[in-house]
C-alpha cells in the first residue's frame, strides 16, 4: 500500500472502470430525463421522475421486490444450513462411500442448471410446488458449490482446535457452531454474496415455474418492457432496471470493505 | 421461518389443486404480468366464462415468445401441460415435429366449425397449416408497412401525400430526403429498414415484391439462392453502399421508432404493431403505406397463433378449442385489433360495426388489411430456428460487407439444404 500506482496502470484502471460504468451512467441519464433527451447530451435538460412512475405503474414492482427478497434470503438461509452440515460431514467424518458421494456432488458442479430444467420441473410438479416460492428455491438449496467451498475451508481448520473443544466438553453440534462456523465467516460472506447476486438475477427457472404476481421475482417482472413489436422505450427500461438493481448496488457499496476483505481471506479470486 | 414458508406455500398449492371441479383451460400467453394487455385478456377470459359455465380459463402471462415456448415445452415434458398457448405462427412446424399439438380439424365436429377454420385471411392461415390440416389459429398477427414523415417530405420538395410505390421511387425519394450538415455528416437518412435480430422478416418484404417465395409450403425446401432473392439482397445492400440513403451496417430494430420520431430517418419499415406507438409519439404528421413494389406488391405476415396441446385430455382440448373460437370470432378479433393495433384476422371482423367505425376514424389501420391481398406466409420450415438463423447470418454478412450477396446466399442455401435433407 505504499507509494503511488504507476501512471500507466492508473490510466488503464480508469479506462476499464469508465468502460464498465458507461452503461450504468447511460441508464442513469436516460432514467432521469424525458425521452427526447435520450440521445442528446444537454446539461440543462429538465430532470424528471416520470420514467420511474411509468415503470412502477406498468407492473406491481413492490410485490416483485418482496418476492425476490424472500426468495434470496430463504435460499441463502437454507443453503447455509444444508451446506454447513454436509460440508462438516465430508470434512471430518470417515464413512463408507464418502469419496463416491463427494464426487457425485462435484459432478453437479459441472452440469449447467438449465440442462436439468425439464427434470426439475417434473419433480416440482409432483411435489405440488409449481407456482410457489418454495418451488423456485427447491432446486438450489443443496448447493454443490457451497458444500465444496465449506468442506475445503473446514478441512483447513486445525484438528487441535476441535480436540480442545471436545476436552472442554463440547458436543458435536457445539464444536461445529463454536469452532468451525466462526472460523469460516469470511467464506460465508463471500458465498452469500455469490448466492444472493445469482438468485437476484436468475430468470429462466423462475419464469418457467411461476405464473402469478404473488410468486414472480423482479427479473421476470421486468419482462413487461420486452415487447419487441412496439420498439423499445429506453427511458422506462432504464428507470426500471435501475430501481430493481438499486438494493443490490447500495448493499454492495455499504458493505464493500467487508466483501472485498472476505474475498481476499477466502481465497476466491 | 424457512420451514413455515415451505409449509404455507405447499398448503396453498394443495388448496389450489383441489379446487378444480370444472374443466380448467390453462392458457400461456406471451406477455409479462401487469400492463394493459393482460387486462384485455383477463376481460376476454371472464366474458367467455360467463357464457360457458363449466369451463375455467386461467391465463398465465409468460414473457416474450421465446420465453413462452421454452416454458410451454418444459411444462409439457414435465407432465404439467397447459391446454393452449399463443406462440409464433412460424413455430408450427417445430411444434408439429415435436408432436405436442392437436390438429384443429380433428376438434372441429360440426360443419359450421369446419367452415370457421377457413374463415381467416389466407395469408394468415398459411403459417398454421401442415399436411393439409390446420394446426393453429391466427390471433395476434401483423405485417410490415412503410411509415413516412410528411413534414420531411414537404421540406424535401416531395408531395407529402404520396409515398414511394416502387423500389425505384423509394431510392429516388430517399435521396431527396437525405440531409447533411456543413461538414458533410448525415443528419437525416432517407430510409431505415432495421436489420438486427431477425432481418429475414423485412427482407421477405423485398423478396416477395421481387416475385419469389423463400420456402415451399411443405417447409422442407428453401430458395435462398434464387436469382430474385440475390437481387433483393443486392438492392438492400445498395441502399447504403451505393445510394447512401440508409445508415451502413446492422440497423437496430428496437430503436427504429425512436429514430423515426426524432427525425433521424424520414421513412421506416416496421411492423403494423407499431401503429399505436407512432400515433401517440410522432411529433409530426405521418403516413402509412404498403411496402413498395418491384415485380409485384408483397410482404410477409408475422405474429402469434393459438395452439392447443395433445397432452391434456380430450374434454380439456374441446374446452380450449371453444375458447380459441371465442377469441378469434369476428367481434373479439375486431376488439383485439382496435385495442392493440394487430391486424384483425378475418374478413368478417372488418365487417363488424366497431371495426368499420375504427377504420373510418383512423384510415392508416386499413393499409395493413389491404396489403394482406399481396401478403405471403412468414419464412417457416422444419427446424425453423436453425434455418432462419442461417439466413439471418447470411443477410448480416452481406450488409456488413463481409461477403458478396450471391456468395452469402449460396452458402446459406447449402446449409439449409443440409439441415432440411431429413424432412424430404
Amino acid at each position: 500500500m505504499s507509494g503511488r500506482t504507476p501512471p500507466l496502470e492508473a490510466v488503464a484502471a480508469w479506462a476499464l472502470a469508465l468502460l464498465w460504468l458507461a452503461p450504468i451512467l447511460f441508464a442513469f441519464w436516460a432514467a432521469i430525463h424525458p425521452p427526447e433527451y435520450l440521445t442528446k447530451f444537454d446539461v440543462t435538460a429538465p430532470l424528471t421522475l416520470v420514467n420511474f412512475e411509468r415503470a412502477f405503474a406498468a407492473a406491481p414492482f413492490a410485490q416483485y421486490m418482496l418476492n425476490t427478497a424472500i426468495l434470496v434470503t430463504g435460499i441463502l438461509a437454507a443453503q447455509f444450513v444444508l451446506c454447513t452440515l454436509a460440508a462438516y460431514a465430508f470434512a471430518r467424518y470417515e464413512f463408507r462411500g464418502a469419496g463416491v458421494l463427494f464426487s457425485l456432488i462435484l459432478v453437479q458442479l459441472m452440469v449447467a442448471p438449465e440442462v436439468l430444467m425439464v427434470e426439475n420441473y417434473a419433480t416440482i410438479a409432483k411435489l405440488g410446488l409449481v407456482d410457489s416460492l418454495a418451488g423456485v428455491a427447491a432446486p438450489y438449496v443443496a448447493s454443490a458449490f457451497g458444500i465444496f467451498l465449506l468442506r475445503q475451508t473446514f478441512r483447513q481448520v486445525p484438528k487441535a482446535l476441535e480436540e480442545a473443544a471436545v476436552i472442554e466438553g463440547a458436543s458435536t453440534m457445539q464444536v461445529l457452531l463454536r469452532v468451525y462456523v466462526p472460523l469460516a465467516k469470511p467464506v460465508y460472506v463471500a458465498y452469500g454474496l455469490v448466492s444472493v447476486s445469482f438468485h437476484w438475477n436468475n430468470f429462466l427457472w423462475p419464469l418457467v415455474v411461476t405464473s402469478s404476481e404473488t410468486t414472480r421475482p423482479v427479473t421476470v417482472g421486468l419482462q413487461v418492457f420486452a415487447s419487441v413489436d412496439q420498439g423499445v422505450d429506453w427511458a422506462v427500461i432504464s428507470a426500471a432496471a435501475l430501481a430493481t438493481s438499486a438494493p443490490l448496488l447500495i448493499g454492495f457499496l455499504l458493505f464493500q470493505r467487508a466483501f472485498v476483505q472476505s474475498f481476499m481471506r477466502a481465497g476466491i479470486r | 421461518m424457512k420451514l413455515a414458508l415451505f409449509a404455507a406455500a405447499s398448503a396453498l398449492a394443495l388448496s389450489l389443486g383441489s379446487a378444480r371441479a370444472e374443466t380448467e383451460v390453462v392458457f400461456n400467453f406471451p406477455v409479462a404480468v401487469g400492463g394493459p394487455v393482460t387486462e384485455i385478456i383477463d376481460g376476454y377470459a371472464k366474458a367467455f366464462m360467463a357464457e360457458n359455465p363449466g369451463i375455467k380459463v386461467t391465463p398465465v402471462y409468460t414473457g416474450s415468445y421465446q420465453d413462452t415456448i421454452a416454458r410451454t415445452l418444459t411444462q409439457i415434458r414435465g407432465n404439467d401441460s397447459p391446454a393452449m398457448a399463443v406462440l409464433l405462427s412460424v413455430d408450427t412446424f417445430t411444434l408439429y415435429d415435436e408432436d405436442v399439438i392437436v390438429a384443429l380439424d380433428d376438434l372441429a365436429t360440426t360443419d359450421e366449425e369446419k367452415a370457421f377454420l377457413t374463415d381467416f385471411y389466407p395469408a394468415f392461415l398459411a403459417n398454421g397449416q401442415v399436411g393439409g390440416k390446420v394446426w393453429s389459429l391466427p390471433f395476434q398477427r401483423s405485417t410490415p408497412v412503410l411509415y413516412w414523415n410528411k413534414a420531411a417530405f414537404a421540406e424535401a420538395g416531395l408531395d407529402p401525400e404520396t409515398p414511394p410505390a416502387t423500389w425505384e421511387e423509394q431510392v429516388e425519394f430517399a435521396k431527396k430526403l437525405v440531409k447533411k450538415d456543413a461538414s458533410g455528416a448525415v443528419t437525416r437518412w432517407g430510409l431505415r429498414i432495421p436489420t438486427s435480430g431477425f432481418p429475414y422478416w423485412l427482407f421477405q418484404g423485398l423478396t416477395t415484391a421481387n416475385g419469389v417465395e423463400l420456402m415451399n409450403a411443405d417447409g422442407n425446401k428453401t430458395n435462398f439462392d434464387d436469382p430474385a432473392v440475390v437481387e433483393a439482397l443486392e438492392y438492400l445492400v445498395s441502399l447504403s453502399k451505393e445510394h447512401g440513403v440508409m445508415q451502413e451496417g446492422i440497423i437496430e430494430w428496437g430503436a427504429t421508432p425512436q429514430a423515426f420520431f426524432e427525425g433521424e430517418s424520414a421513412m421506416m419499415w416496421t411492423t403494423t404493431g407499431n401503429l399505436t406507438n407512432v400515433r401517440n409519439n410522432a411529433p409530426f404528421d405521418f403516413g402509412v403505406a404498403m411496402l413498395p413494389a418491384q415485380k409485384r406488391r408483397g410482404a410477409p405476415t408475422g405474429g402469434g397463433n393459438i395452439f392447443i396441446f395433445n397432452a391434456v385430455d380430450e374434454a380439456t382440448q374441446k374446452a380450449a378449442f371453444e375458447f380459441a373460437k371465442f377469441l378469434t370470432s369476428p367481434e373479439m378479433a375486431a376488439d383485439w385489433s382496435i385495442k392493440t393495433g394487430y391486424v384483425a384476422v378475418s374478413p368478417a371482423a372488418w365487417e363488424t360495426d366497431a371495426m368499420k367505425a375504427y377504420a373510418a376514424d383512423f384510415p392508416p389501420a386499413t393499409v395493413a388489411r389491404d396489403q394482406l391481398e399481396f401478403a405471403v406466409a412468414e419464412l417457416s420450415t422444419h427446424e425453423n430456428q436453425r434455418v432462419t438463423r442461417v439466413l439471418n447470418d447470411a443477410l448480416q454478412a452481406a450488409l456488413l460487407g463481409q461477403k458478396e450477396p450471391a456468395a452469402a446466399l449460396a452458402e446459406a442455401q447449402a446449409e439449409a439444404d443440409r439441415i432440411l435433407a431429413a424432412y424430404r
